[in-house]
């Protein structure tokens, strides 16, 4: 069988030798076909394939798009108009022929075309709206404290890791960064995200044993906070995670240090809510919040809060970042629809978190906006396009 | 919902498969009838001069061709439905059970066989053939090579 395969089949044209020639005949299984396709895959892709790294991701409405480990590919048929006559190896399971054929060299299918793969910015609006459905706050952990049999069949819909490969178009590791951007932790199997105000009681509480204990917000040790925060009946994987959300790590024991930009950021955030503040009272209002030894600044609201001047009046409100599609033109769209004139400094912290495939930020600025300059000093000034 | 792409095979060992691609299609004889599977569709010949060139000749025509080295190879993918234990439903994957490297393209129109005199010797042989039996005669129709159609995927098909 081995002798002859090599002498039919795909291996008969790829080796057609100088001056010889070879009969090529309808396969005995030629037909449509439409189980087999042919995808366009790079040399990294086809090992990814090989090692069975790559998937395919999305809902029966949706586009598909294919993950490797790290990326997401939009998936495009490109048809061809030409005839593709596909011939398989002289030996291939599930399409065989007599033996006494094995040396011919047959068409298997007329492929209509090929798929091509496009990379893509991962999908990941949809993981913030799943699950900003049922933040995890102070209501649930007391019904739990109270109810040592607390039934986890809770009515809420809730996501566990596999829940969320099954819905959200992203690769493993957009996934977990996704993840990691909305702070959500895996509390039960399930992937949530902290209720701000849950949150703010752990983090006060945590500063009020930093003032009590004597700690410093540079060299905090996580055994020891947990086992604080703990005392004061919170539960030990969010007085950790509560670290991970405000502080970062300094080096590889563990001990933290708490950021005081995401500390400042998460009070002025509790400040304004929904609301549109003076400037002068928010800074008044935040300055008080702010925990002694940490200095609030206004750079560290960009990407967060905006200012507006109404009349001699200047007042702050929130937009953050967060809350706008990752896609960019829908951002650019919200933005455009939020304020028709933005000046630079104020664009781009709203702008800094996209990356798009090969696409630069002079690029999208180009595609998404119109750029005016009244004077040659002047700030530019970027319109809707 | 996610499936997987697996290989049956690795990549060392996976099998190569091969497209002839020609612009335009292959068709019956109106008078043909029955069953085109097994029926020969041309003879494709190696030529003795250069390196790389190839003919195809389909009834009265001649193809002249080369082979060209993908710059991105093609996977063979194929559909399986699996079965899963519960009954609710069927599991789909896809299976890696082919790659492409190389493909014969004939880009050109073809020529007709009859008036030429080029290379008539060593044509003849799957010109006579094909003379031979009427009933394997193909014909061979061409029209303007189309722009490429882009068309989405979905997850339903």
């Amino acid at each position: 069988m081995e002798e002859s395969g090599r002498n039919g089949g795909a291996q008969a044209v790829i080796n057609l030798g100088i001056g010889s020639s070879v009969p090529i005949s309808y396969h005995p299984c030629f037909g449509p076909h439409e189980d087999l396709l042919l995808l366009e895959a790079d040399d990294n892709l086809v090992s990814d394939i090989f090692n069975g790294r790559v998937t395919l991701r999305g809902l029966p409405d949706e586009d598909v798009v294919l993950c490797t480990k790290s990326k997401t590919y939009a998936i495009k048929f490109v048809g061809n108009s030409n005839s593709m006559f596909l011939i398989p190896p002289s030996i291939c399971p599930g399409f065989l022929q007599d033996a006494k054929d094995d040396d011919k060299v047959s068409v298997l299918k007329t492929a209509p075309g090929s798929m091509e793969l496009v990379e893509i910015s991962p999908r990941l609006d949809k993981l913030k709206q799943l699950l900003s459905e049922n933040p995890y706050g102070a209501g649930e952990v007391e019904a739990m404290m109270m109810d040592d049999d607390f039934d986890h069949q809770r009515d809420v819909a809730l996501y566990t890791w596999s829940d969320l490969v099954n819905t959200i178009q992203a690769s493993d590791e957009e996934l977990r960064s996704g993840l990691q951007s909305l702070s959500a932790i895996e509390i039960d199997g399930y992937w949530r995200v902290i209720d701000d105000d849950y949150l703010d009681m752990i983090l006060r509480i945590l500063l009020h044993n930093c003032v009590l204990k004597d700690w410093s917000f540079d060299d905090l040790d996580e055994v020891e906070v947990v086992s604080a925060l703990v005392a004061d009946e919170f539960p030990s994987k969010l007085a950790s995670h509560c670290l991970r959300v405000f502080g970062s790590k300094v080096n590889e024991d563990d001990k933290w240090k708490l950021e005081p930009r995401l500390v400042c950021l998460h009070f002025a955030r509790q400040i304004l809510r929904e609301e549109k503040m003076r400037l002068e009272s928010f800074m008044e209002e935040w300055k008080k919040k702010i925990p002694e030894g940490m200095q609030g600044r206004f750079e560290m609201l960009e990407g967060e809060v905006l200012t507006e001047k109404i009349g001699i009046e200047t007042r702050v409100y929130t937009f953050s970042v967060r809350s706008l599609p990752s896609t960019p033109a829908e951002r650019f769209e919200v933005l455009f629809k939020h304020r028709p004139k933005w000046e630079w400094k104020d664009l781009e912290p709203y702008l800094r978190d996209l990356h798009v495939p090969r696409l630069s930020m002079e690029g999208l600025l180009l595609k998404y906006t119109r750029r005016a300059q009244p004077r040659a000093d002047a700030e530019p000034v970027f319109s809707a396009r | 919902m996610e499936i997987r792409v697996k290989c049956g095979c690795g990549e060392e060992e996976c099998s190569e498969w091969t497209i002839v691609e020609i612009q335009g299609v292959v068709e019956t004889q109106s008078s043909f009838e029955g069953s085109i599977q097994n029926l020969e569709i041309g003879r494709l010949c190696r030529s003795d001069s250069s390196q790389e060139t190839y003919t195809f000749t389909v009834g009265y025509h001649e193809l002249t061709g080369s082979k060209v080295t993908l710059k991105k190879p093609l996977l063979v993918l194929k559909k399986v439905q699996k079965c899963t234990d519960d009954l609710v439903g069927k599991e789909t994957e896809l299976e890696a059970i082919g790659i492409i490297r190389t493909k014969i393209l004939f880009k050109t129109r073809p020529k007709p066989l009859i008036s030429g005199t080029y290379a008539l010797s060593y044509v003849l042989d799957c010109f006579l053939k094909l003379w031979s039996d009427k009933s394997e005669l193909l014909l061979l129709c061409f029209r303007n090579k189309l722009g490429c159609k882009r068309v989405k995927l979905s997850m339903a098909s």
